[in-house]
């Protein structure tokens, strides 16, 4: 029963969502102002519909519902209670749901928190992210519903969630990268809505700062934390493998970056207006192409997805109404000219750098990810697939860029930048930071690679520039934590993923090795020994269970890896053993059992992989805060 | 140069050197990662470069997976179900592989037409083949 609730549920919020999307437009062109419909409550009313529809999904698994098909093909009655609850978003249409959900929570919070007394403007964001909640809404009951029941002999067991999703990190992951990804379509509504009304751009951009920095803050953990989960679950130590997935939430995370920056120079200055509404509207899009991407299988992902083309179809139907719609509206458009002026040394030049870099850098991206497709169709099938070297070669020349201004921008003014004095200064220092870290990392490892230094020296300055403009203005505690502890956090963290990177792609070591119990190697500066196996029983699978000890000096410390059959799907993953520490992670993830008891390894060194996520979370940490902020502001 | 037109300019040259650049760079980094899929039949069809990397796979055939205990070294037979193909590869094979499983490889073809693979996938999930081997398969049936 509770199954066709839901269903019911989300076919009420489907029809409320298209007089949402409709007649609030329709009563302001046809100036009959009594027919807009009060959004407040509206809002409120449709987020709680989708609310209630999804926890019907989440009870259906709860309680081992295996007549609805969705449930049953990703659950399972020995499935702990916490997984059967994260297996609502485990497959595509228990996803979609989440996503209607997320979008849905980002307007009812645009709706409450925006001090707009402008209806018109208010009923027209609301309007236009109505259309988007209801194309996705319809996408979801016509191609993918997630209520659809076996009937009338449901099976008696589900087939268990992938055994690979079976994971803390990996349960939250995807919520945070839908809320990233929908949070975009704020800024499209307002920028819609700023061109439908005439709207100023300084106050436009002010409305939309906020919510751009907020998907940026949720995108950047999204993509940290399914970082980590592949580390340590995928069971090979790497942590970006340049897949088309990845690059799908990438490239909206580039653009989003992007689109906060320019709405600050728009926020302030008034100009780039045009460039922040078509910003806008492809930031948005890129996270309706990334859906289609992940979701049609069209690209060879390490991702699986059910692969259905109808869907695929569907989605690009969506994508192409939304984009080819709103880039008529722009070209439509007479735009106002502006009129304020700005030099090269200006903080405004310095936001276009960077607006530039990272565009053309999402756009090389997105080529490299879309090039298999673009060859397929001109060769007539013939198949190719583009290697990580590719995203590293384009990467590498940008970031350099991207880091360089990002030391000296905190420091140039609008308009006209004063003195550069700061700069020798800055140099000096970062020269000096940048030889403490190779100290450092000599004193840990005992060695120097030349091929770190780029991104070594690169990560001090911008950490330098960037600590070192809250000195140089003299600028006090509480004014710091006022005004400046979110662009500091944000752009430190950068610099510690910078300096992460760097140094674990120099750094990292790896073997594979076989060994017998009791077996030893020398591995760096490690003694590695393969102390014993044993038989496991989980609450879902059985598993070998081996302890392997690193031994380096007097310091000894163990490490499990398994190698886990799940019941009843009969896969087989591994569990990474990790020791994680400040300054290096070791990781040994089981292989093949080649005799009875003599099994492969793969051993690695991983130094400084934490900084990877520390910078990223200081990211989220720094945008989040900053968007908060924006909100109480405007 | 009015103030205006002189911005206009700046940002001008700015986006034309920036493209250029990208567009120098994506054709360099492109020609150089490119990887051709091959089925084992069109290996045996066609003339391709020993040297130059590539793709291939296709399903792996029962009792084919032959493995040395002492140095990870491996190899195992994919089939098209018209032609095979013998694959060696050194190291640690993925969770996911196993006899009668899609698989795709990179690496170089040698002189005697077996392929020396220097990385091997199969995907997290059991039910999804990649999408190359997929159309040979269904090509087949």
């Amino acid at each position: 029963m509770i199954p066709e609730i839901g269903h019911i549920i989300l076919i009420t919020h489907l029809v409320l969502s298209f007089l949402g999307g409709v007649m609030p437009l329709m009563a302001i062109f046809t100036k009959r102002d009594s027919l807009v419909l009060p959004i407040k409550r509206l809002s409120l009313f449709l987020f709680t519909l989708i609310s209630l529809s999804f926890l019907s999904l989440v009870y259906s698994f709860l309680v081992d519902d295996f007549s609805v098909a969705y449930v049953a093909q990703n659950s399972n009655t020995n499935l702990p209670d916490y997984f059967k609850l994260a297996a609502t978003w485990g497959a595509h249409e228990g996803s979609l749901v989440l996503w209607i959900l997320a979008m849905n929570a980002w307007l009812i919070s645009f709706i409450f928190l925006t001090p707009s007394t402008d209806k018109r403007f208010l009923a027209s964001v609301f309007s236009i992210s109505c259309q988007v909640i209801f194309a996705f809404s319809l996408f979801t009951l016509f191609t993918s519903n997630p209520f659809e029941r076996i009937l009338p002999i449901p099976p008696l067991n589900g087939a268990d969630l992938n055994p690979s999703l079976q994971d803390i990190a990996f349960t939250v992951h995807p919520p945070l990268l839908y809320f990233g990804y929908s949070g975009l379509l704020i800024p499209f509504a307002i920028a819609v809505s700023a061109m439908l009304f005439d709207i100023d751009t300084k106050k436009w951009a002010g409305y939309a700062r906020p919510w751009a920095l907020m998907s940026c803050s949720f995108l950047t953990l999204g993509i940290a934390l399914g970082s980590w989960w592949a580390y340590y679950e995928l069971g090979w130590g790497g942590w970006w493998f340049w897949d088309p997935v990845e690059n799908a939430a990438f490239v909206p995370w580039l653009l989003s970056v992007a689109l906060f920056h320019s709405l600050i120079t728009s926020q302030n200055r008034g100009v780039f207006g045009k460039w922040s509404l078509l910003l806008s509207i492809f930031a948005f899009a890129t996270s309706l192409l990334g859906t289609f991407l992940v979701r049609s299988g069209i690209l060879t992902s390490v991702h699986a997805f059910a692969l259905d083309p109808e869907r695929g179809v569907f989605l690009l139907g969506i994508l192409a109404f939304f984009i080819i719609g709103s880039l008529t509206l722009y070209s439509l458009k007479e735009f106002k000219f502006e009129s304020n002026t700005y030099e090269l040394s200006s903080k405004e030049f310095g936001f276009l750098l960077n607006n530039l870099l990272l565009v053309v850098l999402a756009i090389s991206i997105l080529f490299g990810t879309l090039f298999p497709l673009l060859y397929e169709a001109y060769t007539d099938g013939k198949q190719i697939s583009v290697g990580a070297p590719y995203f590293e070669i384009i990467l590498f020349p940008f970031a350099l860029a991207l880091g360089l201004l990002q030391g000296i921008a905190l420091y140039l003014s609008w308009g006209q930048s004063k003195s550069f004095s700061f700069l020798p200064r800055v140099l000096i220092e970062s020269i000096s930071f940048f030889a403490l870290i190779l100290l450092l990392l000599f004193v840990l490892f005992d060695n120097l690679y030349l091929s770190s230094f780029a991104t070594i020296f690169l990560a001090s300055w911008i950490i330098v520039g960037t600590l070192q403009v809250n000195n140089n203005r003299n600028i006090g505690y509480w004014y710091f934590l006022k005004k400046r502890f979110a662009v500091t956090f944000a752009h430190v963290g950068m610099a510690i993923l910078t300096l992460g990177v760097g140094i674990v792609t120099s750094y990292s070591l790896e073997k594979e090795i076989i060994l017998s119990p009791k077996e030893s190697f020398e591995f760096g500066d490690q003694v590695v020994r393969f102390e014993s196996i044993e038989d496991k029983v989980g609450p879902n699978f059985l598993s070998k269970s081996a302890i392997i000890s690193f031994e380096n000096g007097k310091n000894t410390s163990e490490v499990i890896t398994e190698k886990r059959t799940y019941s009843p799907s009969g896969q087989l993953t591994t569990e990474a053993g990790i020791k994680a520490e400040l300054f290096k992670d070791l990781y040994v993830s089981m292989g093949d059992n080649l005799e009875t008891e003599i099994w492969s390894f793969k051993v690695q060194i991983k130094p400084f992989i934490r900084w990877i996520w520390l910078g990223a979370l200081l990211i989220a940490i720094g945008s989040f805060f900053s968007g908060v902020r924006q909100i109480r502001r405007t | 140069m009015n103030p205006l037109r002189k911005q206009r300019v700046y940002a001008l040259i700015a986006i034309l050197v920036g493209s250029l650049l990208a567009t120098w760079l994506i054709i360099s980094a492109l020609s150089q990662n490119m990887n051709l899929f091959y089925s084992p039949s069109e290996i045996k069809s066609q003339n391709i470069d020993f040297n130059s990397l590539i793709r291939a796979g296709g399903m792996v055939k029962e009792g084919t997976i032959k493995k040395d205990t002492e140095t990870l070294k491996v190899s195992f037979v994919v089939t098209d179900y018209q032609n095979d193909l013998v694959i060696n590869y050194e190291g640690i094979l993925p969770d996911l592989f196993d006899e009668n499983a899609g698989v795709v490889v990179r690496g170089n073809l040698n002189i005697d037409g077996t392929f020396n693979a220097i990385e091997v996938l199969a995907k997290h999930d059991e039910n999804y083949m990649p999408p190359e081997v997929a159309n040979l398969v269904n090509k087949e049936k």
